[in-house]
């Protein structure tokens, strides 16, 4: 078995390797390697900041202050991590349905998977430069033995942090995969607003105060982040001094662990085992008519786009994250920005927001053609223009942010007391003029690197490491282009500037993707031999 | 009147030659059998026929135009099954065969109607809401064919139509077709492993082996005296001797440790 295991290790080494030697291999090289080195002067800015927190909660030994920063940290760590998990990594698992036909135990397969996601993820690195800023802090601070519990607590709470992702995209798969459960989830989602609705109407004169008022009962809510949740238990008493009083904590985080990683298994497990969705039917055949009223070639390019993405797992999976992450900021963090605090700092949680949607989209508008698959052939074998392909992609992904993007500010906006007007027309043109930028580079991307894309959220391999590395530069120039009038806007203290900045912005770009869009369309047709074998896995 | 011509037409994969000087004849209305060992080239030409390959060399006319000049037009009156299958895997079967109708210039309304007959003649009606990732193979093979043929094309391309699909679909795709060809309604270039079919539906053949054609004509032509599969194998060599060796298969246990 051992040796199977070890047969299985090089098969992926291998993989990689081929991967990293053939065609465009050195340029994904080169960008992993630039991932790894950006994440640790990045983590390590990071973990100085953790590092001085912990000293200074360890000094403390106990109180208000060594509480709050235990479950700061923890919980903070954790819900990034978490986050970044389940939108934006990158991480490559191993498709367990194909190992099932193999002498070796799929437990262990799934294991394997995850650890090498973890290995070959550049991100992870990130993690455990935190981590050990943490434990580098505390050593300052009260240098003992008690530092290996503590570094036992920071294994444990990694290793719950993974697995309990790795259980949440597997539950998020299940329930997205589920009509059923998804319906339920529609009626839940509709009930539950119209409980808020009735109850701000319900309640005094001011319905946001009573809404605050009932915040704290919510805190149990914290339990959904367990991991974070138990680990900062463990820390608290580690801090002060009370080793033993941790232990409880730390073999409910490890029994917690387990737990996760064995549900998470099994329902991979019976994924695998279920052979797809078992029969499912499309639909929406009644609103399609109304939908998609253009005849011919461009309606059913809308058609095929707009289908292709609202029965995408991920894309369902950010209409959801993006406008809980929303809910989280509106209520978590926007009610405690200083009231004397500007009215652009006051902004920026809305602003950031039209940002974050276009990012977590980018597997979509980085590798727009991994997506098709087999299907890419037929944009070649059909008499179809592709410059109106792209167009119909963008179109559509644009409407899709859009939505997902005013879904998300609303549910920020609820609680807010703080936000000024000018900033939601801001928000909607920062939205709207990224866009033309984003889409007009990503389309350039998308022909120059594409990649066979997974459909499955348990395996977010939807973009080649070069892909999110330009992904990274074009999102960082698109943002720093468009921070430019923040600079005129305090200058002259008009928030108005802002708004017709960004909109001359976005007239700037549409008018630059307009001109491209032709060229890239020419480049989509002449990289056809290099697009469908990277796509199709057609190598003539 | 040739539906397919090509002179010297070649591609080159890494220096290596795929295909070589390739001067093929397909006369219109043909049914026309390209045949060949694996590796041959049948899938090759095949793509530089419908443009998925640009040729490294050579000419190539389709419908009688030059694909060096194709500006989309050739791309409408010719269908293609494609090796490795063309289908948008989440769309629903009709979903697939309307919008494959409308990308080819139909209309809504005539590729809806096209599609609900096609899946009936291709015995798909019922699975016709299901998305297309949970069709087997064969139902994959049978809807891409009805892909290749709704906007109603002169000239059918089928890369492997046969392979991975039961002898009752086999038989009905082999109806269809013939029934098609036929009535002078198009012509078919089909590559396939399986002789025996092949044999029962051509009219016309062409042999390539390590990338040259070394036959072309009609069957009786090409065949001779012999049946196509002898015909076949003597032009690309003898049958194999069986394995030499291997006596572990067989052995108790097949030789792994347990």
């Amino acid at each position: 078995m051992k040796g199977a295991l070890l047969a299985l290790s090089e098969l992926r080494t291998r993989l990689l390797w081929r991967r990293l030697t053939a065609r465009g291999g050195l340029a994904e090289g080169v960008a992993r390697a630039t991932l790894l080195l950006l994440a640790i002067p990045t983590g390590l800015l990071f973990a100085v900041m953790l590092g001085a927190g912990t000293w200074q909660a360890v000094r403390a030994g106990g109180g208000l202050r060594t509480d709050v920063t235990a479950t700061a940290v923890f919980l903070g760590i954790w819900q990034t991590w978490t986050a970044v998990t389940l939108s934006l990594n990158d991480r490559e698992g191993v498709d367990l349905r194909r190992f099932l036909v193999y002498p070796i135990p799929p437990g262990r397969v799934y294991g394997l998977g995850l650890a090498a996601g973890l290995v070959g993820d550049p991100v992870a690195i990130f993690w455990a430069v935190l981590l050990a800023g943490i434990l580098a802090g505390a050593a300052l601070a009260r240098p003992g033995g008690w530092l290996t519990l503590l570094a036992l607590l920071l294994l444990l709470f990694a290793a719950a942090t993974v697995l309990y992702a790795a259980l949440l995209q597997e539950l998020l798969a299940m329930a997205l995969g589920s009509r059923r459960l998804r319906e339920w989830a529609t009626v839940f989602s509709v009930l539950a607003a119209v409980a808020v609705l009735g109850f701000l109407a319900a309640s005094s004169a001011r319905p946001l105060k009573a809404f605050a008022e009932a915040l704290p009962a919510l805190r149990l809510a914290q339990w959904i982040a367990w991991p974070g949740a138990l680990a900062a238990g463990a820390a608290r008493h580690l801090y002060a001094g009370r080793g033993g009083e941790s232990l409880p904590w730390l073999v409910g985080l490890a029994a917690g662990g387990l737990a996760a990683g064995r549900l998470a298994f099994a329902l991979a497990l019976r994924q695998a085992r279920s052979g797809g969705e078992g029969g499912a039917r499309a639909r929406g055949g009644a609103l399609r008519a109304v939908l998609f009223p253009q005849a011919g070639m461009r309606g059913a390019l809308w058609e095929k786009e707009a289908k292709y993405l609202l029965r995408h797992p991920l894309a369902r999976t950010y209409g959801v994250l993006v406008p809980v992450i929303a809910a989280f900021v509106g209520f978590g963090l926007e009610p405690r920005l200083p009231r004397e605090s500007g009215e652009v700092v006051r902004a920026v949680p809305l602003l950031g927001l039209a940002v974050y949607t276009h990012l977590s989209l980018q597997g979509f508008w980085l590798n727009a053609l991994g997506w098709e698959r087999g299907g890419a052939r037929l944009l070649y074998l059909s008499p179809l223009d592709v410059g109106e392909l792209l167009r119909a992609k963008n179109a559509v992904l644009f409407l899709f942010s859009l939505a997902v993007f005013a879904l998300s500010a609303a549910i920020l906006l609820l609680p807010s007391h703080s936000t000024p007007a000018w900033a939601v027309g801001a928000a909607a043109a920062l939205h709207a003029g990224m866009a033309p930028y984003l889409y007009g580079l990503g389309n350039l991307v998308s022909v120059l690197n594409p990649r066979a894309a997974s459909f499955a959220i348990q395996r977010s391999a939807s973009l080649p490491a070069l892909s999110g590395l330009a992904g990274l530069g074009i999102v960082s120039s698109v943002s720093g282009l468009f921070a430019l009038p923040v600079v005129l806007a305090l200058r002259l203290e008009s928030p108005s500037v802002l708004i017709a900045s960004w909109l001359a912005l976005g007239v700037v770009g549409l008018w630059a993707y307009r001109r491209a869009l032709p060229s890239e369309a020419r480049l989509l047709l002449v990289r056809r031999e290099e697009l469908l074998s990277l796509v199709c896995g057609d190598d003539a | 009147m040739l539906a397919i011509e090509t002179r010297g037409l070649s591609r080159l994969f890494d220096g290596k030659p795929a295909v070589e000087g390739l001067d093929l004849q397909v006369p219109s209305g043909a049914f026309y059998g390209f045949l060949g060992p694996n590796g041959a080239g049948k899938s090759t030409t095949m793509k530089m026929l419908t443009g998925l390959l640009r040729p490294s060399a050579g000419d190539a006319r389709v419908l009688g135009v030059d694909l060096a000049d194709e500006d989309g037009a050739v791309k409408r009156r010719i269908g293609v099954v494609p090796d490795g299958l063309a289908l948008f895997e989440r769309l629903s079967g009709s979903e697939m065969l309307r919008i494959h109708g409308q990308l080819y210039g139909l209309d809504r309304a005539t590729a809806g109607r096209r599609a609900a007959e096609l899946l009936e003649a291709l015995e798909l009606a019922e699975e016709g809401g299901k998305l297309v990732q949970d069709y087997s193979h064969g139902m994959k093979k049978k809807l891409s064919l009805g892909c290749a043929l709704i906007h109603g094309p002169e000239l059918l391309f089928l890369d492997e139509p046969f392979e991975g699909i039961d002898a009752l679909a086999v038989s009905g795709i082999r109806r269809m077709l013939q029934e098609l060809v036929a009535r002078g309604a198009l012509t078919v270039f089909l590559t396939s492993h399986v002789l025996e079919v092949v044999e029962r539906l051509v009219t016309h053949v062409g042999i390539i082996h390590r990338g040259r054609l070394i036959a072309q004509g009609t069957l009786e032509e090409v065949r001779a005296a012999g049946s196509l599969e002898e015909t076949f194998i003597r032009m690309v060599g003898d049958e194999r001797p069986g394995p030499a060796g291997l006596s572990w298969l067989g052995a108790q246990g097949g030789g792994a440790a347990r």
